[in-house]
């Protein structure tokens, strides 16, 4: 490992500058970073949803992601309908599925103990994988648009074009569910509802819908993630699994609290992978990421901006 | 409740068995039809299944004066290494094949054919090519495709004949069992030419995201790159090597270029790339049962609507040489079954089947390139046979 | 009388390898540890209330001992195991001490990023096979695994039932109801989740050693699988956290119907885990074996029960 590491960092080139030239390679790994972290902190959105404000530990959470991508992979291969114009359609069929899984399943669950909350999302979830097997068999698919491949370069970086637009969408969608949860009346009316039932109940609210709809908006923030990952990565019935896992380690390593501390948590683990994978090889990312988590749970269990408990 | 398992399991065993009346040689295989290795793995079943039917249809197999049908059980693995083996064991113990046929994939072969060692009864993979398979002295396991460290031979060959050749390459290679093999067998080709290898990198398996890779790759300004991956990799990289504008001179990959899907998923982006296959359906492999080469794939194509490659071919490999085998040693005793299959030399549909000193075929790999969309064969063992595209175009300028 | 019969069952079940058919044993084997593995988990998460998520690394680390100690070092197996089984314990001990402290979901988190920081750094170790993983030598028959299994098993449900009758086993329950009350009542809370988790980790390494030497493979994915940890959560939930039989029940019976299926159709195995966890948990949260209990009374109100406590 040491060598591969040196090696990595004696950089040699035709024209000598090798200081330059580790720049440009770092600049570039970093820029990577923050645009994998962008996407990252859109998958973790809908999982923060759930769990911060519903109490309700997705497991299946990759899963609908997965489910999401499919759609938007459908629309892209049968009627042609760009993934990114997509989106909207895409997230709307999600909501519906979110809305309908929450109001006729997820409902019966809400005050059981988190922890069977979790183990029933879990056989969701492995559901999920397997229907989505049966019905678009294991092999990968691409979502390929036309500017798959562009990219521009900016300050000596090379940005592909979809990663971009994927940032630009993370981003969007963690800003308007902040603005939701913190000023429209409804947003406010969904977080009553999590924090104190029968205060929300006195008030006329009626928690079933309210829960149901804030489900369907993790549906439709699963399905917006699920575009990116389909145009960017592929899709097969399995990818769930593994997304879950690490919007699970970005939720905890942003906190809870607050949506937009997603983007923290999102492009820590994106810059670490980017890094990692540059200077110590790409078989350790996955050891450092996670041993950072397990280091950040026992010394600051809500996050790192998270207020101690 | 252990009693109504048992006799459940036992039922299903007499139905199974019945199934297929008169139907006394039995073949078995635990294949990925589900899971994640199910999109090659289906290859396989279906490469078996061929076989099987075709032979049938011609007769069957000679034991001695009498003519017996085969029959063949699939069961499915799930892609799980684990199931896989305890398969194998239901196989021999329960369905009480007479042989068996391999899995896809080196790590799942190296497992499983640690089984029948154990049961002493021949199996004939043809999707397991790791040298691991086959440098623990078993004397069951045989495979038909050729040994993983040899892989880029002639790709390194043609490479050095090239003009301009290329003076640096980078290896990047998965952590599993079938692609450290080829990349140790790379650097041991590559360290008997010229070429400075300066970049030799190993990557997790399942990885998706390879940008700093191919960030580390631009910054040296490698000439050649040299891939050892699974499918769903290289088309990550080479989607990512598009979306970081990094195009090298010259690029191959173990797998994925001789697959029609790969093809299709990449479309034009497939373009340029050189892969290599240990068969290409040319109608001057001749075979007693399908034919020639050709005409394979054409039956193939029709009865499984889509174009069959080397997993396939090699998959009916298998089946092919456990008939001659039993028709060799007239009789359905492993080890004499065995100890024919040692001694097989013979034409087929997929090339000469005569297993090395360890147990492999040693087919050299041709190297091909896509071109246009479509597979062009290069370079083989005995020089170019074809008119490489090279260097590879940046992307914008294709 | 109970005790006779219980005797009774388990001599029957160890005749098994003198009747059953080859591919039965082996299920048998495989129902057997994973029986042991859902008892490991019934003492850190049925009594403790601690839901952990990495008994599969114990599982994992057991099994490379014997594998390592085998390949490398050319030990007999049952050095191997014993080797296995300290590696997982004290593991346990040293990584239980910090990540006891965390509470609920995070303690579940925390082990699953165990479970996931030991396959990755499991596959760099070439020392250990790297992610290709280590063939072991072909073992004995399997009327030893079984017969050894067996034991284990045995030896679990024992040291559960032992549990469940000591003042410790009381301390878990306590700290599972209520760990703050626990804690101001005198129980050393700290010493009591350790030994609970030293304990999980001792039986699911021994699960793990005998394992890998039966199926002669191992490498980090198969080593360190979550789904099997899950499968051993979903089997103890079943059965019946917090009891002594319970997972035994749930192991059983849920890899039987899963092997009956998987012969049928391989992909309806795996979702009819999926269903059996849905259905199992939203009617009959608390196990089988308080079904048992309370079907008597209640018949099919129980389950209705279950539903109205926790819907809105």
């Amino acid at each position: 490992m040491r060598k591969a590491l040196l090696e990595n960092l004696n950089i040699r080139c035709r024209h000598g500058n090798s200081g330059k030239y580790k720049m440009i390679l770092l600049w570039q790994v970093l820029v990577n970073g923050v645009l994998l972290g962008g996407i990252y902190a859109a998958m973790a959105l809908g999982l923060v949803l759930a769990w911060g404000v519903l109490h309700i530990v997705n497991v299946a959470h990759g899963a609908l992601i997965m489910l999401g991508a499919y759609v938007s992979y459908y629309l892209f291969t049968f009627i042609g309908l760009d993934p990114f114009a997509g989106m909207p359609l895409s997230m709307i069929v999600m909501f519906g599925f979110g809305y309908l899984l929450q109001l006729y399943l997820l409902n019966f669950m809400i005050k059981a103990p988190m922890f069977n909350t979790l183990l029933l999302t879990f056989g969701l979830a492995v559901i999920f994988a397997n229907l989505a097997q049966f019905a678009f068999s294991a092999d990968f698919r691409i979502i390929n648009p036309v500017y798959a491949g562009d990219n521009f370069v900016w300050l000596g970086a090379t940005i592909p074009l979809v990663r971009i637009l994927a940032f630009g969408v993370a981003m969007t969608l963690t800003l308007f569910l902040w603005a939701f949860l913190t000023y429209a009346r409804y947003g406010r009316a969904i977080r009553a509802t999590a924090q104190n039932l029968v205060a929300a109940r006195l008030y006329g609210i009626n928690p079933r819908k309210i829960y149901a709809m804030t489900f369907g908006i993790v549906g439709a923030f699963a399905a917006a993630s699920g575009v990116l990952y389909g145009v960017v990565w592929q899709i097969n019935p399995y990818i769930g699994s593994n997304l879950t896992a690490k919007s699970f380690a970005i939720a905890i390593i942003g906190g809870l609290q607050n949506p937009l501390y997603v983007i923290v948590g999102g492009l820590f683990l994106g810059i670490i992978e980017s890094l990692s994978s540059l200077y110590l090889g790409p078989t350790y990312s996955d050891l450092v990421f996670f041993g950072i988590l397990v280091l950040i749970l026992i010394v600051r269990p809500t996050g790192l901006l998270g207020k101690t408990a | 409740m252990k009693r109504m398992s048992l006799s459940l399991l036992a039922a299903m065993g007499l139905f199974a068995a019945q199934a297929v009346f008169a139907a006394p040689i039995e073949l078995g295989a635990s294949v990925q039809k589900t899971g994640s290795f199910a999109n090659t793995g289906r290859y396989y079943a279906d490469g078996y299944q061929f076989a099987v039917d075709k032979i049938n249809e011609k007769g069957g197999v000679k034991i001695g004066d009498k003519q017996e049908k085969l029959h063949l059980t699939i069961l499915d693995n799930q892609s799980d290494v684990n199931l896989s083996v305890r398969q194998y064991v239901q196989l021999l113990t329960q369905n009480k094949v007479n042989f068996l046929l391999g899995p896809f994939a080196s790590n799942f072969a190296l497992a499983d054919s640690a089984i029948s060692e154990k049961y002493q009864i021949p199996m004939i993979q043809g999707g397991g090519a790791s040298d691991q398979i086959f440098n623990r002295g078993f004397k069951y396991v045989f495979g038909t495709l050729p040994p993983a460290s040899a892989y880029f031979q002639t790709t390194v060959d043609a490479m050095m004949k090239l003009d301009p050749a290329p003076k640096t390459v980078a290896l990047l290679y998965a952590d599993d069992s079938f692609d450290v093999s080829v990349a140790e067998g790379a650097h041991k080709i590559l360290a008997k030419t010229p070429l400075k290898i300066v970049i030799e990198q190993k990557y997790s398996s399942e990885t998706s995201d390879f940008n700093s890779l191919l960030a580390l790759i631009k910054s040296k300004n490698v000439d050649a790159i040299l891939v050892a991956g699974h499918e769903t990799e290289i088309l990550n990289f080479i989607r990512q090597a598009k979306a970081l504008d990094i195009s090298p001179k010259f690029y191959s990959f173990t797998v994925g270029v001789s697959t029609a899907d790969f093809r299709k998923a990449l479309g034009s982006d497939a373009d340029y790339a050189f892969g290599m296959t240990s068969w290409l359906p040319s109608s001057s492999l001749k075979d007693d049962y399908f034919g020639d080469g050709m005409q394979f794939a054409e039956e193939y194509r029709k009865r499984f609507g889509y174009e069959p490659d080397y997993h396939s071919a090699s998959a009916v490999a298998d089946v092919l040489a456990f008939v001659k085998a039993i028709e060799k040693a007239g009789s359905l005793d492993p080890k004499a079954v065995r100890n024919a299959i040692v001694n097989l030399d013979f034409n087929s549909l997929y090339g000469q089947i005569h297993f090395n000193a360890q147990g492999q075929l040693e087919l050299p790999q041709t190297v091909i390139q896509i071109q246009n969309g479509k597979v062009v064969p290069i370079y083989n063992a005995k020089g170019f046979i074809g008119k490489p595209q090279y260097p590879m175009p940046a992307w914008k300028q294709r | 009388m109970k005790t006779l019969l219980f005797l009774l069952a388990a001599f029957g079940l160890a005749t098994i390898p003198w009747w059953g058919s080859a591919s039965f044993i082996q299920f048998c084997i495989d129902a057997l540890l994973v029986a042991v593995l859902a008892q490991s988990w019934n003492i850190i998460g049925g009594f403790t209330g601690y839901a952990s998520f990495g008994n599969s690394v114990f599982y994992g680390l057991g099994g490379y001992g014997v594998a390592i100690s085998m390949l490398q070092f050319g030990l007999p197996f049952e050095v191997g195991l014993c080797i296995g089984a300290l590696i997982g314990t004290s593991v346990a001990l040293i990584l239980g001490l910090p990540i006891l402290r965390l509470r609920g979901f995070y303690f579940g988190i925390a082990t699953l990023s165990l479970t996931f920081t030991m396959t990755s750094l499991v596959s760099n170790i070439s020392f250990a096979g790297g992610n290709i993983g280590l063939v072991l030598p072909i073992g004995p028959s399997d009327t030893l695994f079984f017969e050894l299994s067996l034991a284990l098993l045995g030896a679990a449900t024992l040291t559960v039932w032992w549990i469940a009758r000591s003042r410790f086993g009381l301390g878990l329950v306590a700290i599972r109801e209520n760990e703050l009350t626990a804690a101001v009542m005198g129980i050393n809370t700290t010493l009591y989740k350790v030994l609970a988790f030293m304990l999980s980790g001792l039986l699911a390494s021994l699960a793990g050693g005998i394992h890998a030497y039966w199926i002669t493979f191992l490498d980090p994915g198969s080593a360190f699988d979550l789904s099997l940890n899950v499968k051993m959560i979903i089997m103890t939930v079943f059965g019946g956290p917090g009891t002594v039989l319970g997972p035994i029940l749930g192991a059983f019976s849920l890899s039987a119907i899963s092997e009956m299926l998987a012969f049928y159709i391989t992909n309806l195995a795996n979702l009819f885990y999926g269903f059996v966890i849905v259905i199992a948990i939203i009617f009959m949260p608390r196990g089988c074996i308080d079904l048992a209990l309370h079907y008597r009374e209640q018949g099919w109100r129980y389950f209705l029960e279950n539903i109205k406590k926790t819907k809105i």
